[in-house]
């Protein structure tokens, strides 16, 4: 059953995760709506891929709660993981492509796997989120074959194959020129208004991420710094949060 | 360093081997209950561990075969007792050295090759994105490589133990000059069957344990390439001392009942 809109679709309460004597997320309280895209910024190594992880049932937490589609991820059974799992997606910040599948196959896959659909539907499918990602002639490719770009939207029509309603994107511009970010960034908030899905965007090119995003969290030495609209960002007196928007996006003088 | 201290580190080591090893066992038996297979994967895994690893095995079955030919030369000559040439081979051959040499072969290509691969998976996050698309790496890979190994390294092993015997026909023949009638009346009338059914045994067995170790090294590799280069090397390691554990086990058990 598909989320309302409105809807929590993430609740986070007092989320703390350690490797080692590493304090890497820390009482973190966060909760996202259906339909919303949230852009999670923050400097390098301040645990925003570890938290979309945890999200994701990918790494557990050391502590506190993860709701995702009104499931706790602490108390629901392997099965009930893996039918939540078919609801979200999630875009990798080193592609995760299947080296050994050809694009076609690799946007198939979920399809495939879950069942239920003829050879036709899943290659009409596959071509349709294919062309939306721009890139209606690769199927046939390997990965290695493709530039990074490529590979980035060739993850975003994997991801988006089964139609989630929750999309997680693990810096999806990471190591891309401006251009193919803001087109990357497009693409996000465009398949977000076909399917009204929700979407947490981690990132730290936040002056390209601006259109994308509703909202953003800043994530700073494992606590949430500051969440609020780029309106607010640009309004907050707070220094690490100029210094973040202003240095990084060039918004703030 | 005391060395009090680094044999205590070694032993802590080698449990956590055998503990992770267990328990990757344990989760592929209860993957497998009830069984499913990935069909796809399955046949892949065939293919790859079996149809490709035939000519190796050939090879190495008819010199092994050979080998034991020529050494128990000598012997059948000065006695001019020929009619034990082909019990000697065919003795050693189906029981131990076949079934050995022939997972050795199998760990040093097979099971490195699938270490490397799982473990490069895991390090470019493909492990992960298959957990994260709602598919169970254990149903989907691992499973289908255990199948293929244990069915394969069976059928390699009656493969091998046919070509050796082949072999040492071969080099009694050209060599000895004994006929290679003889040599095969004296593999035939000395009732190998129980040993024949041993090696087939162990080659179950290796199969099983060459699955279990390169899948547990490939899935918990950390550390980038030079991760996957050590788990590799680790794998070659430790398939090579549980074949001869194992065959070691199912000697002694089989000379037990």
């Amino acid at each position: 059953m598909s989320a309302a809109a409105g809807e929590v679709v993430l609740q986070i309460r007092n989320l703390g995760k350690w490797f080692g004597e590493v304090c890497v997320l820390d009482g973190i309280d966060f909760e996202m709506r259906a339909g919303e895209v949230v852009g999670l910024i923050g400097p390098g190594g301040a645990g925003k891929t570890v938290f979309c992880k945890i999200c994701c049932g990918l790494m557990e937490p050391d502590q506190g709660s993860v709701e995702v589609l009104g499931k706790d991820l602490g108390t629901i059974s392997a099965k009930e993981r893996q039918g939540l799992r078919e609801r979200i997606g999630l875009v990798f910040q080193n592609y995760a492509l299947f080296d050994f599948m050809t694009v076609g196959d690799n946007v198939a896959f979920p399809m495939r796997q879950r069942g239920g659909f003829s050879e036709e539907q899943i290659a009409a499918k596959v071509q349709e989120r294919l062309s939306e990602v721009d890139l209606p002639r690769v199927r046939h490719l390997m990965p290695g074959e493709l530039s990074g770009g490529m590979k980035k939207r060739v993850g975003l029509a994997r991801a988006n194959i089964n139609d989630p309603e929750l999309i997680f994107f693990d810096d999806p511009t990471a190591g891309l020129d401006p251009v193919t970010s803001s087109k990357i960034f497009n693409l996000i908030r465009k398949t977000q208004a076909q399917r009204s899905s929700s979407c947490l965007v981690v990132s730290h090119d936040i002056d390209r991420m601006l259109p994308a995003c509703d909202r953003y969290v800043l994530l700073y030495q494992g606590r949430i710094h500051f969440a609020g609209t780029a309106k607010d960002a640009m309004a907050s007196a707070d220094t690490v949060v100029r210094d973040f928007f202003g240095k990084e996006a060039g918004i703030i003088g | 360093m005391n060395p009090l201290r680094s044999v205590g580190r070694v032993f802590l080591e080698a449990s956590e081997t055998v503990g992770g090893i267990t328990l990757v066992m344990w989760q592929i038996l209860k993957a497998m209950l009830p069984p499913r297979f990935d069909r796809d994967e399955t046949w892949l895994n065939l293919y790859r561990v079996g149809v490709k690893s035939y000519p190796i095995v050939i090879m190495t079955s008819v010199f092994t075969g050979a080998i034991m030919v020529i050494q128990s030369g000598q012997y059948v000559k000065a006695t001019g007792a020929t009619g034990l040439l082909g019990w000697g081979a065919g003795y050693a051959v189906l029981a131990e050295i076949g079934p050995v040499l022939i997972g050795l072969m199998f760990s040093g290509r097979v099971g490195a090759n699938n270490t490397a691969e799982l473990g490069t998976m895991r390090v470019t996050e493909q492990i992960d994105a298959l957990r994260a698309l709602a598919i169970d790496p254990m149903l989907h890979l691992v499973v289908p490589r255990f199948v293929s190994m244990v069915s394969m390294l069976l059928l390699l092993t009656a493969l091998g133990d046919l070509f050796a015997l082949v072999g040492g026909a071969l080099t009694s023949q050209f060599i000895l000059e004994v006929d290679w009638r003889v040599f095969f009346q004296g593999v035939i009338g000395s009732s190998l069957l129980d040993e024949y059914l041993t090696g087939l045994t162990k080659g179950v067995v290796f199969g099983a344990s060459i699955s279990v170790v390169s899948c547990y090294y490939g899935l918990g590799v950390s550390g980038g390439a030079a991760g996957v280069g050590r788990a590799v090397n680790n794998c070659v390691v430790t398939s090579a001392i549980g074949i001869f554990v194992w065959d070691y086990l199912i000697t002694y058990i089989v000379n037990a009942l």
